[in-house]
């Protein structure tokens, strides 16, 4: 587990999506926090578990100039290597990813001030307003850097965009709920697996924290009238099961939720493990190759619409 | 060089072969005859090598073959080499044209005679030829498409799209209180238009000769340039009465279970044929155009000959070409646009764009308009003699036009009579009773006023090419009449049937309007791909006092337009955000996800506030509405002719990389602006200069032909009919063709300003900021189309900023050219004394012009088409916000053309429709709210496009937009076909 902490001016972002349909109401601007507390295996993201810039390489955008191999003082760079990169060797001095001219090459993750993000936010607020839309903090986990997008979030506050979070749920409630949660419209809470072992050897960490957080949030956010939205990722065989799905909807059910969303799961993260070098330890099923088909993620709704969960 | 080769030797064998087919067999020889005598002219052929010259005759029915081409050919082909000229043997007919766009044939002197000699050739090769296209064919359908991964599950169980309910009622909206959206109507309830639709979609169009064939007739009979007497005619006079007597003597048709009278033709769907202008660009193709891959016409024998014998040889020297070739000897500005690449001025083959008064024609009728003109004939005391035969000319075409609604009326009473179906019959009946009283009469329902509108429409094709004539704003002008016809109903269930007829009744309109196409010949098929009449019909908007205009009428046309989902009638729709509501908005983005491609939007202030400069009063301009593709006129009373030339501005880049060389047309024909591999331009600037020096004298060129042609028109076809429905002439006594018209302008489509800024953007930056690059290593990379320059290719891609990014600096380079193109233009004035005005869309010359275009510094490769209209190019971001951020950072008052504005959109199958509408209707309010002119959305995903080129069959229907106008998707050529998939697809 990472444990880099951001100061107050400055967080370690590795991108900045404009014009997301699909992060919450409207058209937004997503922020992509870097490091997240949790290491699940199936994780959609696997560049934003690092809490520390990366050097990510695309075989496919890679024109064999070789004006990386030239600057490399390291030698970290080798074609008979599948990862290109020789991550014990680089020391991410970043001189390649200046070098490169396809861009194959690339830094995954800079530091942001909070003057610079608000400027791109503050970009599309024209489409915010007709949309009702606005900002969603995402990553990696954006409650590890909660000073920054505190400060963040104060200054956007006067334009009057909506604020949206996405989180996993491991964070400490009450620094939480003193500094970001009252500037917050939504919040997107990931409940991944119901079963503590389960959860502790797929994610690297036991879930009783994060379960613990969601129920107290759950009352604060009814009281506030702050939208509280639970979301499962779907994944074959680990959470799409009908006994992690169960308990779960009863989980919620016995917090009075009625709405849950659910994620469909995607095969494109395998190809981005490969750019980071990171070797999946997921294992590699026709599951999980391939796009989850239609009638599976339907079960999935049914098992909740039991639970008179929509 | 020495001509005993055997190239010149097999040319002179073959030519003389024709020869003795026609000198001694009179079934090829009656070819060389016409109704105005033989067929006599000379045609060259000859290598740009030399090695190659000979020259075939005919006259006076005998042909002789030659070594030596004489200075008064009448027509040269000219071939690069050897090589090209025996490829011609082994090529389909297209393909040869495919010789012509790519420079490696060139034609010099009067093309109609070219086109003679490949009808000759035809003659004798037809069987081959046919042969070769039908193989084409066959191997076209299994062309390779790239097989993409399965996406995100899509479609599990069909999902029912829940249509849209008005949230709240417009002011103009009167009668539809349920529902101005009109969900509960779908196409099913109305089998008539079913019908129609089907023939649309499944009826070959074939070329009539009607036309034509009358007008010829009357012309040869009474005289062209002189009349019988020997006396000059007076144009307007001459015009008229030829158009007379062709509205009377033309077959009037009414369609089988048609609700609307009359049509274009004696086709089913006809190709009209205008052998003034273009007509006679298809005569070397009469025997294989209904094997062509593209746009096939059908024809049938006796066509053919009427066309060869009888129309064709009367107008090879009477057509807008000739007419400049031989009064201004052959100008340079003529043959420039003669080698496709640089400019392709429209006026060869209409001056079409224009929208007539129709309020008044409904509101006086056809003998209102006649009482008018008399009363000024009457009291203008000081009319000169071109007054009085203008206004006699207007008088006698409107007799014409009456005397067809009679005929048609005398039609429909014949066939009720023959009729056994009851229905019908009381539908004939009525036809019969509104042909007799319209448009002669004012109109007073409904029914009239569109029967009216049609009849007159019909001889607005009769007298002018068929290419751009549009409609305007028929919800504005229809409204008073439907709200007649309500206002005599008293029940609810009557009002409701009223409602549903004024749908069907609008809907036959529509369909209507798909009975003709214009004559493209297949040259054109890879000039302007997929394209119909363009009949644009602009909605809403406000009325010329200020107040919102969206109405009853409105929403039925939206209803229609998305029920039927044709490419044509073009819809455009205003949208006034002072004025106009989100209900109708909301309603114009739900039409464009249905239909996947129609309205396009216009950003109502901004398009007024862009013709500021034009000082036009306030009521005429808030009439404004679009003619052919987006381009702005003022409704009854503008020649705009907004479609005068389609400007390829990067030929210009080339000529200046070059100094004034072009690469395709291999010719030194730009002025000498600096030579890069001597070490010219220090700075960027100095490029730059050197780029608009290039750019000017290709626009006072292409303003030139302009010129040339518009007076060619005044003398070869004033256009008296159009004249009679366009303010200003009367009063004047001119014809639109003498500047007539109450506003006269020019409008130009300026193409390739993306690639131009990208391009501009990755000199200045590589080069001359950041010293990456020198000029000559740049102009090296370009000139072997970066094939040994990944690096430099890739670094141009992905280190500079373009245009759509969201970057300043390309935003104001782009600015700057567009300002240098728009104020180069304002120092010209047309032949009718008005202003050039500069527009942004492209119509699908953006692919034309990018096959004829090495490659550039943006890093686009040589033969790829430019992008649509100003859209940025599809990697310039990822972010779609950023593209339509910075096309709203234009400067309005330099696109005084209007723009075109792709944008392709992606629903996702998560989404439902109602959250679909919603995310296109946010794109387009902020859009407007930031300044943007206009916009038009392709809402289907590439994956479906390509599964249609390779299933054509599956898709007929399947609607796209280019830039500007619609088209099907399975009738463009591959090339545009491909370019519509890589267009930038953002996810809904």
């Amino acid at each position: 587990m990472h444990t880099d902490t951001n100061t107050h001016d400055t967080a370690l972002i590795f991108e900045v999506k404009g014009n997301s349909l699909d992060d919450g109401p409207g058209i937004r601007t997503v922020v992509f926090f870097k490091g997240c507390p949790l290491d699940c295996v199936w994780c959609h993201n696997p560049e934003s578990k690092s809490g520390r810039t990366e050097l990510s390489f695309e075989k496919d955008a890679c024109i064999m100039c070789d004006a990386c191999q030239h600057i490399c003082t390291a030698h970290a760079l080798d074609r008979n290597n599948p990862y290109y990169i020789d991550r014990e060797t680089c020391t991410l001095c970043m001189k390649c990813v200046e070098e490169c001219p396809s861009g194959a090459l690339s830094a995954v993750g800079r530091y942001w001030t909070i003057d610079e993000l608000v400027a791109e936010v503050e970009k599309d607020i024209p489409f915010f307003r007709t949309s009702g839309g606005g900002v969603t903090l995402s990553g990696g986990e954006p409650t590890r850097s909660m000073n920054f997008i505190t400060s963040f979030l104060k200054e956007v506050s006067s334009s009057k965009i909506h604020t949206l979070i996405e989180t996993c749920g491991l964070f400490d409630l009450q620094h939480f709920l003193d500094s970001v949660y009252p500037w917050l419209n939504a919040i997107y809470f990931d409940i991944k697996l119901f079963d503590e072992d389960e959860h502790r050897h797929y994610c690297g960490t036991s879930n009783r924290s994060i379960l613990e957080n969601f129920a107290q949030l759950s009352e604060r956010c009814r009281k506030d009238g702050v939208e509280l939205l639970p979301r499962i990722p779907l994944v074959p065989g680990i959470t799409a099961t009908e006994d992690n799905l169960r308990s779960i909807a009863g989980f919620l059910k016995r917090l009075g939720m009625h709405e849950i969303e659910l994620l469909a799961y995607n095969p494109l993260w395998f190809d981005k493990c490969w750019k980071i070098g990171e070797k999946s330890s997921c294992e590699n099923t026709m599951a999980m190759r391939q796009w989850m088909p239609a009638g599976q993620i339907e079960q999935c709704k049914v098992i909740f619409e039991g639970f008179d969960i929509r | 060089m020495d001509k005993n080769n055997i190239a010149n030797i097999a040319t002179h064998l073959l030519l003389q072969t024709m020869a003795f087919h026609f000198n001694w067999f009179p079934r090829f020889r009656r070819y060389l005859r016409s109704d105005d005598g033989w067929i006599n002219f000379s045609l060259g052929m000859r290598t740009e090598t030399d090695t190659v010259e000979q020259c075939i005759t005919f006259e006076n029915g005998h042909v002789e073959v030659k070594g030596n081409i004489p200075e008064d050919v009448d027509v040269e082909m000219i071939f690069q080499d050897n090589a090209v000229l025996k490829s011609m043997t082994e090529l389909p007919p297209n393909e040869v044209l495919n010789l012509i766009l790519k420079n490696k044939l060139t034609l010099r002197g009067n093309l109609a005679y070219a086109q003679v000699f490949n009808f000759f050739i035809s003659l004798f090769m037809k069987g081959k030829q046919i042969k070769m296209m039908r193989r084409q064919a066959a191997r076209g359908t299994q062309e390779d498409c790239t097989a993409i991964p399965a996406g995100p599950a899509e479609k599990a169980s069909p999902k029912k799209i829940q249509p849209l309910k008005a949230e709240k009622f417009d002011p103009g909206v009167r009668y539809l209180k349920d529902d101005p959206y009109l969900a509960a109507y779908r196409l099913e309830d109305f089998p008539r238009l079913n019908k129609f639709l089907d023939i649309h979609f499944n009826q070959m169009p074939a070329i009539c000769h009607e036309r034509p064939m009358l007008l010829t007739q009357w012309y040869r009979k009474n005289g062209f340039e002189t009349d019988s007497s020997g006396n000059p005619w007076v144009a307007e006079l001459r015009q008229a009465q030829a158009f007379k007597y062709l509205m009377e003597n033309r077959k009037p048709i009414i369609r089988k279970d048609d609700l609307i009278a009359g049509t274009t033709s004696t086709k089913e769907i006809g190709v009209v044929l205008y052998p003034d202008t273009h007509g006679t660009m298809i005569w070397g193709e009469l025997f294989t155009t209904p094997y062509r891959q593209l746009f096939p016409y059908d024809i049938t024998s006796e066509t053919i000959e009427i066309l060869h014998h009888s129309v064709f040889p009367f107008w090879i020297n009477r057509n807008m070409r000739e007419w400049v070739r031989s009064n201004y000897d052959a100008p340079l500005c003529q043959s420039l646009d003669e080698r496709f690449a640089v400019y392709f001025l429209w006026k060869t083959a209409a001056l079409s764009h224009t929208i007539l008064d129709y309020p008044k024609l409904l509101k006086v009728g056809a003998k209102g308009i006649i009482r008018e003109i008399r009363k000024e004939l009457k009291n203008d005391k000081q009319a000169d003699q071109l007054k009085k035969d203008t206004l006699q000319a207007m008088i006698l075409t409107y007799e014409g036009l009456i005397a067809y609604a009679k005929n048609l009326s005398k039609q429909a009473k014949a066939e009720a009579e023959l009729e056994s179906d009851r229905g019908r019959k009381a539908e004939l009946t009525k036809l019969s009773e509104i042909c007799a009283r319209v448009p002669e009469h004012p109109s007073r329902t409904l029914d009239e006023a569109l029967n009216a509108i049609w009849i007159h429409w019909v001889g607005v094709h009769m007298e002018n090419t068929n290419a751009g004539f549009s409609l305007g704003r028929m919800d504005q002008w229809l409204q008073p009449y439907f709200a007649a016809d309500m206002r005599k109903l008293k029940t609810r269930a009557e009002k409701k049937r009223y409602i549903k007829h004024a749908i069907e009744l609008v809907g036959c309109f529509y369909m209507r309007c798909t009975d003709h196409l214009p004559l493209i010949p297949d040259i054109g098929n890879y000039l302007f791909g997929g394209s119909s009449s363009d009949q644009a019909i602009t909605l809403g908007g406000v009325t010329p006092d200020g107040d919102d205009a969206v109405n009853d009428m409105t929403y039925i046309f939206l209803k229609v337009t998305e029920m039927l989902s044709i490419r044509d009638p073009n819809v455009n729709a205003r949208y006034n955000k002072e004025k106009n509501s989100e209900t109708y908005l909301k309603r114009l983005c739900e039409v464009n996800k249905n239909t996947t491609a129609t309205p396009s939007i216009h950003n109502d202030v901004a398009v007024m506030a862009s013709l500021e400069e034009f000082n036009y009063p306030d009521e005429h301009l808030r009439d404004w509405a679009a003619t052919g593709c987006v381009e702005p006129t003022l409704s009854g009373k503008h020649l705009g002719h907004t479609n005068c030339m389609m400007f390829n501005m990067v030929a210009a880049l080339e000529m200046a990389m070059y100094n004034g060389h072009h690469p395709l047309m291999r010719w030194d024909v730009g002025p000498r602006t600096g030579d890069i591999d001597n070490g010219s331009f220090k700075t960027f600037d100095d490029f730059f200069d050197a780029f608009c020096t290039q750019l000017e004298f290709l626009m006072d060129n292409s303003c030139e032909y302009n010129k040339l042609l518009g007076e060619a028109h005044s003398i070869i076809r004033p256009t008296p009919f159009i004249s009679g429905l366009i303010s200003g002439t009367t009063d004047k006594g001119r014809d639109v063709t003498k500047a007539g018209a109450l506003h006269n302008s020019s409008g130009t489509a300026c193409i390739g300003l993306a690639d131009i800024t990208d391009s501009l953007m990755v000199i200045k930056k590589l080069v001359y900021d950041e010293k990456k690059v020198s000029m000559a290593e740049m102009k090296r990379a370009v000139k072997t189309n970066f094939e040994h320059d990944s690096a430099l290719s890739a670094m141009v891609r992905n280190k500079v900023p373009l245009f759509g990014s969201g970057n300043a600096e390309a935003v104001e380079m782009a600015n700057r050219v567009i300002k240098f193109v728009h104020d180069r233009f304002k120092d010209h004035v047309n032949f009718r004394g008005g202003r050039y005005t500069a527009g942004f869309w492209s119509m699908s010359n953006h692919v034309a012009f990018g096959t004829l275009t090495g490659a550039l510094p943006s890093g686009r490769r040589a033969g790829k088409p430019f992008t649509p209209g100003l859209t940025p190019e599809a990697h310039a971001s990822k972010n779609l916000l950023d593209n339509i951020r910075d096309v709203s950072r234009l400067e309005q008052s330099n696109m005084n053309n209007n723009i075109a504005f792709n944008v392709k959109v992606v629903p996702s199958a998560k989404e439902s429709h109602k959250k679909a509408v919603e995310n296109i209707y946010s794109y387009a309010k902020t859009y407007c709210d930031l300044g943007g002119m206009q916009m038009q959305f392709n809402v289907v995903s590439s994956q479906t496009l390509r599964d249609a080129m390779a299933h054509p069959e599956n898709y007929k229907n399947l609607m796209v937009r280019i830039s500007g106008y619609n088209a099907y998707f399975t009738t463009l050529n591959r090339d545009m076909q491909l370019e519509l998939i890589e267009r930038a697809e953002y996810g809904l």
